[in-house]
């Protein structure tokens, strides 16, 4: 994969992955997380409280963010912190697009950084995830 | 609905700054690439160990927010953080934040402290709700070096 260069960001630029959220997959995440909360993979548990389908992870869509982060910085980039707000429920089975915006480009700490807003639509464009993050990059 | 809470209990507000008891996490080769499949990584760092040294790593290397797992012991009593009287029963994880410091590998075990540092009474669309917002210290044990902080918002409702 190509390293992302501080030099060629821009801010405006957007990045974004859509993923699938099978219960397949929550249940891989149920394994790799320790979260074994039923309302992610049993639907007789999910609508017995009043859900109207198994639900996706909050901490999933979380770390889904990460990954956007993790693919813009490249090996030679690093994350400095990302921060994301659970405010609605995804159902599963349908597409999440997680997506990034640059806000600002600039130098401190001799690092040279980008912050960006990030987040999780539903097909619908209904943002359930905002938050931000902050990431340095390499410099030409 | 529980019973509504007119303020913190003298026991909600002496919890707020107070730090639980370690928790060991381990960083295994397993949990690194059940992670990294679950989040859909393809970079070979996270699940080949040749590939990761070829590119400079120690060991596989765990993608960032991966900081293990806590050991499981059936004859533990549960609970990392710290704990207080709630009339409030059912939980959503309201937020994270991650704070990665240090590249964590495979075999590291790590030493997790969270601390609350804010709990508050709300009002969502789901009546009244208690916030608690945590801060949890990942400290690698063979070093000493912290290797993340992270945040978490806790709903109780």
């Amino acid at each position: 994969m190509a390293q992302t260069m501080w030099d060629d960001v821009k801010e405006g630029q957007e990045i974004s992955l859509t993923e699938q959220t099978s219960s397949q997959r929550l249940v891989i995440w149920a394994a790799a997380s320790g979260d074994f909360y039923q309302i992610h993979y049993d639907d007789n548990f999910a609508k017995g409280n009043n859900l109207p389908d198994i639900i996706v992870h909050g901490a999933l869509k979380g770390m889904l963010v990460g990954r956007l982060l993790d693919e813009f910085a490249g090996d030679k980039g690093w994350i400095e912190m990302w921060d994301v707000s659970y405010r609605g429920m995804d159902k599963a089975r349908e597409d999440i697009t997680i997506w990034g915006k640059v806000t600002k480009k600039y130098q401190e700490g001799g690092k040279n950084l980008v912050d960006l807003d990030v987040g999780v639509k539903k097909v619908d464009g209904t943002e359930t995830t905002p938050g931000r993050a902050t990431v340095s990059l390499p410099k030409k | 609905m529980p019973e509504e809470l007119p303020d913190l209990t003298p026991e909600m507000k002496a919890a707020i700054g107070k730090s639980g008891p370690p928790t060991t996490y381990e960083v295994t080769s397993l949990g690194i690439r059940t992670f990294g499949r679950a989040v859909g990584y393809k970079n070979p760092i996270y699940f080949d160990a040749a590939a990761a040294k070829a590119a400079g790593h120690k060991d596989l290397v765990a993608p960032p927010g991966y900081l293990g797992m806590p050991v499981f012991n059936p004859n533990a009593t549960a609970g990392r953080g710290v704990d207080f009287e709630t009339p409030f029963k059912r939980n959503l994880n309201g937020g994270t934040g991650v704070f990665p410091l240090e590249r964590v590998y495979a075999g590291d075990v790590l030493d997790a402290v969270t601390t609350l540092v804010e709990l508050k009474l709300d009002r969502g669309r789901l009546g009244q709700m208690l916030i608690r917002t945590s801060e949890t210290v990942y400290t690698r044990k063979s070093d000493g070096k912290v290797v993340a902080k992270t945040r978490g918002t806790g709903l109780s409702y």
